[in-house]
């Protein structure tokens, strides 16, 4: 503890911090918590008794999730859409850090100015033609088809990570390699990709929390229940228009619950990657 | 001279998979989006080149028009609301003065894990007539016939989802800028503290001067990511009523996915490029303005 830190302030300003921070505690905890155990109530007791804790808690609502919306295979799909498309991130944004740092090539300039304006260009900017390209190269409904966006859109903001990581690699370490008679693929594989396992730890959490709750990709590029993502298939199954409030709120609860127990292990790379990706600029 | 071309070769092996991918899905289609916005479409097939007439029917329909007026108040309770409560909260945990700082920052934290589709059902709920909010209120005031009408108003029909932004947004920042102030070397707050100085001149004079950068930082990342909305308000209102919460990217969607006007869809998602790039040059122009003004 720092005491620079510690020092003396009002009584004042100490029952301000406390009482705007545990409020602030308050309104993004209630709200989750409400949907928890709303989510044990038969639906009656949604109607009468909107606050009040389940009178006899029940698995029915859950029972009916699995049953209507295939939630098992919803769930199956955003795991593999979110692994492949992050390992592939990961992969090829430390390949491409390399190349453009270490290599000397005057064409890395240009390079990295193109994959930097991708940071500008959001989903929806490109939506109508990947769409159209989509439907006539077959790729349409299809999990490649799903996979390939989600990576691209993952580059440009992991490149950005990767490359200042991978620039402050020592040079030496690579000439001394290049003189032992090392092809750079090789010290690609054995170097690189080895050193720099803390900034594809920070790439991985990032890219995987984005491609596992995005939304508009799939339910565009995709039109069977058995190539939806989690958040599409909620939507469709217990969206806006739905009466039913206990499926609904088991729906919500099953869509929290992965995200929550990812948020336990990985909390610390989240932090650290939601603050790198905005300190470099 | 071989271990050059093996040089060369390592090079474009290891850049060229992940160009080739960011050039075919990003790159070509804002070109082809951009050739597409002149044409008109009929049918699911290319009808003709009808010029700029897309870009001048949509700028004159009244429901682009409340598109973009729902987008900028979604900018203004971006950079209004999110970036200085996550600052406060922000400075707030840093300084420690409370107790279980790092149990406050994992709970606030906390909306970022779950998907806006999740995000937006929940508040249509807690905003329901037997909902957490309505009950709330019913029990506080008593007032047994409370129920949420804001959202049937067209002036302030936007309200409901912009307190849902800020319920989930605001700790993205909070996180952010806790990464920075960290950067402040402690032997500035030990040397402002030793001259005895008050914490609004450290707040004023160090901790504000200090953070400018990355406030910028984060207005543009708030600017950029408020003309993208689609995800919260498609799930939450779908636009509705009428069209009363509609937002630019949920006007695109509907134009080529609903009614197969690809081109006047492409028109609508250069136009959001556009005003992107503009805004984001304007704010760099601004901040290099205000920059120059303090040096």
């Amino acid at each position: 503890m720092k005491n620079s830190r510690e020092k003396k302030i009002s009584t004042g300003t100490l029952a301000f911090s406390y009482v705007f921070l545990i409020l602030f505690t308050l309104v993004t905890l209630v709200p989750i918590v409400w949907m928890t155990y709303s989510s044990f109530k038969p639906m009656g007791e949604i109607m009468m008794h909107p606050l009040a804790w389940p009178a006899a808690p029940t698995l029915a609502n859950y029972k009916k999730a699995f049953e209507f919306g295939h939630i098992g295979t919803a769930f199956l799909n955003s795991v593999f859409y979110s692994v492949f498309a992050t390992g592939a991130v990961v992969l090829l944004s430390v390949a491409a850090g390399f190349a453009l740092t270490k290599f000397g090539y005057k064409s890395s300039k240009t390079y990295t100015g193109l994959f930097t304006l991708g940071l500008l260009i959001t989903v929806n900017s490109v939506i109508t033609p990947l769409f159209i390209m989509e439907t006539s190269t077959g790729l349409y409904n299809t999990r490649i088809g799903v996979l390939l966006p989600y990576i691209a859109f993952g580059l440009p903001m992991a490149i950005l990570i990767a490359t200042s990581f991978v620039r402050a690699i020592p040079d030496a370490l690579i000439e001394a390699a290049v003189i032992d008679g090392a092809t750079y693929t090789a010290i690609f594989w054995k170097i690189i990709l080895i050193i720099s396992t803390p900034v594809m730890a920070t790439i991985s959490v990032l890219n995987f929390l984005n491609n596992w709750n995005e939304f508009l990709l799939v339910f565009t590029l995709t039109s069977g229940q058995d190539m939806r993502s989690l958040p599409v298939s909620i939507n469709s199954f217990a969206g806006r228009l739905n009466q039913d409030y206990g499926l609904q709120f088991a729906a919500l609860v099953i869509g929290t619950i992965p995200m929550f127990v990812f948020y336990i292990f990985a909390h610390n790379s989240l932090v650290k990657g939601f603050g790198e990706g905005a300190i470099k600029e | 001279m071989l271990q050059n071309r093996e040089k060369k070769r390592s090079y474009y092996a290891l850049l060229m998979p992940a160009f080739i991918i960011y050039i075919s899905i990003i790159i070509f289609p804002i070109l082809m989006s951009l050739g597409l916005s002149f044409t008109k479409w009929k049918n699911y097939r290319m009808v003709g080149f009808v010029g700029l007439q897309n870009y001048i029917n949509i700028l004159k329909d009244p429901v682009f028009q409340r598109s973009i007026w729902n987008n900028i108040q979604i900018m203004l309770i971006s950079v209004l609301g999110q970036i200085p409560l996550g600052l406060i909260l922000a400075y707030l945990l840093y300084r420690k003065w409370v107790k279980g700082a790092k149990f406050f920052e994992m709970m606030i934290f906390l909306p970022i894990t779950i998907s806006s589709v999740v995000v937006a059902l929940l508040w249509n709920r807690i905003f329901s007539p037997v909902g957490l909010y309505t009950s709330f209120v019913r029990q506080v005031t008593h007032n047994p016939d409370y129920v949420v009408t804001i959202s049937e108003s067209p002036a302030f029909a936007m309200i409901p989802i912009l307190v849902v932004l800020l319920w989930q947004h605001t700790s993205l920042y909070m996180v952010i800028f806790m990464a920075n102030l960290q950067r402040i070397p402690d032997s500035v707050f030990e040397a402002a503290t030793i001259d005895g100085a008050k914490e609004h001149i450290i707040i004023g004079r160090i901790v504000l001067p200090e953070l400018a950068g990355v406030i910028f930082t984060c207005s543009v990342l708030a600017i950029s990511g408020s003309l993208k909305s689609f995800d919260l308000v498609y799930a939450m209102t779908g636009g509705g009523p009428v069209t009363y919460t509609y937002v630019m990217a949920l006007y695109l969607y509907q134009q080529t996915f609903t009614f197969a006007n690809y081109g006047y869809g492409s028109a609508v998602s250069i136009i959001i490029v556009l005003l992107s790039v503009g805004l984001i040059k304007l704010a760099n122009g601004l901040y290099a303005k205000a920059q120059k003004k303090y040096e």
